[in-house]
């Protein structure tokens, strides 16, 4: 069973991510966080094998907890897949220099998700 | 700054389309004043900071908001809860994001958080000082409509 850690501000969007990943039929529980703080505070306690990273939220945003977390010799190798609505080539450019595994640009859905998570042994 | 609209009426189409699975008629767009009051219930306002200034703001009836929030959680709401809230919030989220994509060529764009206005003819602060509002008035399902308001100025270059 794989444990995978979405964090996002908007409640609504984690069950849309966590509903459209479940459409994938990837046995899997899920970890919730607000944003990037909480985020820090969950993986400290926790194992997991994906982060699925919004990038606009209080707090701590996606991309300074992206940073942050790749600073970490036990995180460098953790999969982390921004989910985002930055659309803009500069984004997805600034996110994949600062340690992003991949880039989802939202609205997302079950095939974009399918293609991501297959370059994964899931 | 008529062409910077556009990528903001696309993205809004989209989105419509892709996360609710909803068509869109988009309407003709008019200049709108800031002291305007609108006659709507709810609006989600993004503001945008960078190399250009401005803000995005997306305002309804409380009706299509609950209808909105209701095709995303599979739902009724009844009331303008916390739930709607955080689904307007991130609709205008998604469009404002998803929009820089269309704007990167003249600028880059930092979208804030979106902040909610709630209450019957509620006034938005727009945070520009020379550029006009334009209103682009969308249709959806029967007879529901809102509008999507842009105002945006370039900042380059001081």
């Amino acid at each position: 069973m794989k444990r995978i850690l979405v964090v996002d501000d908007s409640r609504i969007m984690r069950t849309i991510v966590k509903n459209t990943f479940l459409g994938l039929n990837i046995p899997c529980e899920f970890l919730e966080a607000g944003n990037g703080v909480e985020a820090l505070r969950l993986i400290a306690e926790n194992s997991v094998d994906l982060i699925l990273l919004d990038w606009n939220m209080p707090e701590l945003s996606g991309i300074d907890f992206l940073k942050r977390v790749r600073t970490l010799d036990s995180y460098k190798d953790l999969p982390i897949i921004m989910v985002t609505s930055e659309a803009a080539k500069y984004n997805v450019i600034e996110a994949l220099k600062n340690g992003a595994t991949d880039y989802i640009i939202k609205p997302v859905n079950e095939k974009i998700f399918a293609e991501k998570i297959s370059k994964f042994n899931f | 700054m008529e062409q910077y609209i556009q990528p903001f009426i696309d993205s809004c189409s989209n989105v419509f389309k892709e996360f609710l699975g909803l068509e869109l008629s988009p309407d003709r767009p008019y200049f709108t004043e800031k002291d305007t009051y609108a006659e709507w219930d709810i609006s989600a306002v993004i503001g945008l900071t960078g190399e250009a200034r401005g803000a995005v703001v997306i305002s309804m009836k409380k009706s299509l908001a609950r209808k909105i929030t209701g095709i995303l959680t599979g739902e009724t709401h009844e009331e303008m809860d916390d739930i709607v809230v955080d689904a307007i919030g991130e609709i205008v989220n998604i469009i404002a994001g998803n929009a820089k994509k269309g704007l990167e060529e003249s600028f880059r764009i930092v979208i804030s958080l979106p902040t909610i206005i709630l209450g019957a003819n509620h006034s938005i602060n727009w945070p520009t000082e020379k550029a006009r509002i334009i209103a682009i008035p969308f249709g959806v399902f029967e007879n529901d409509f809102f509008n999507l308001s842009v105002a945006i100025e370039s900042v380059k270059g001081g």
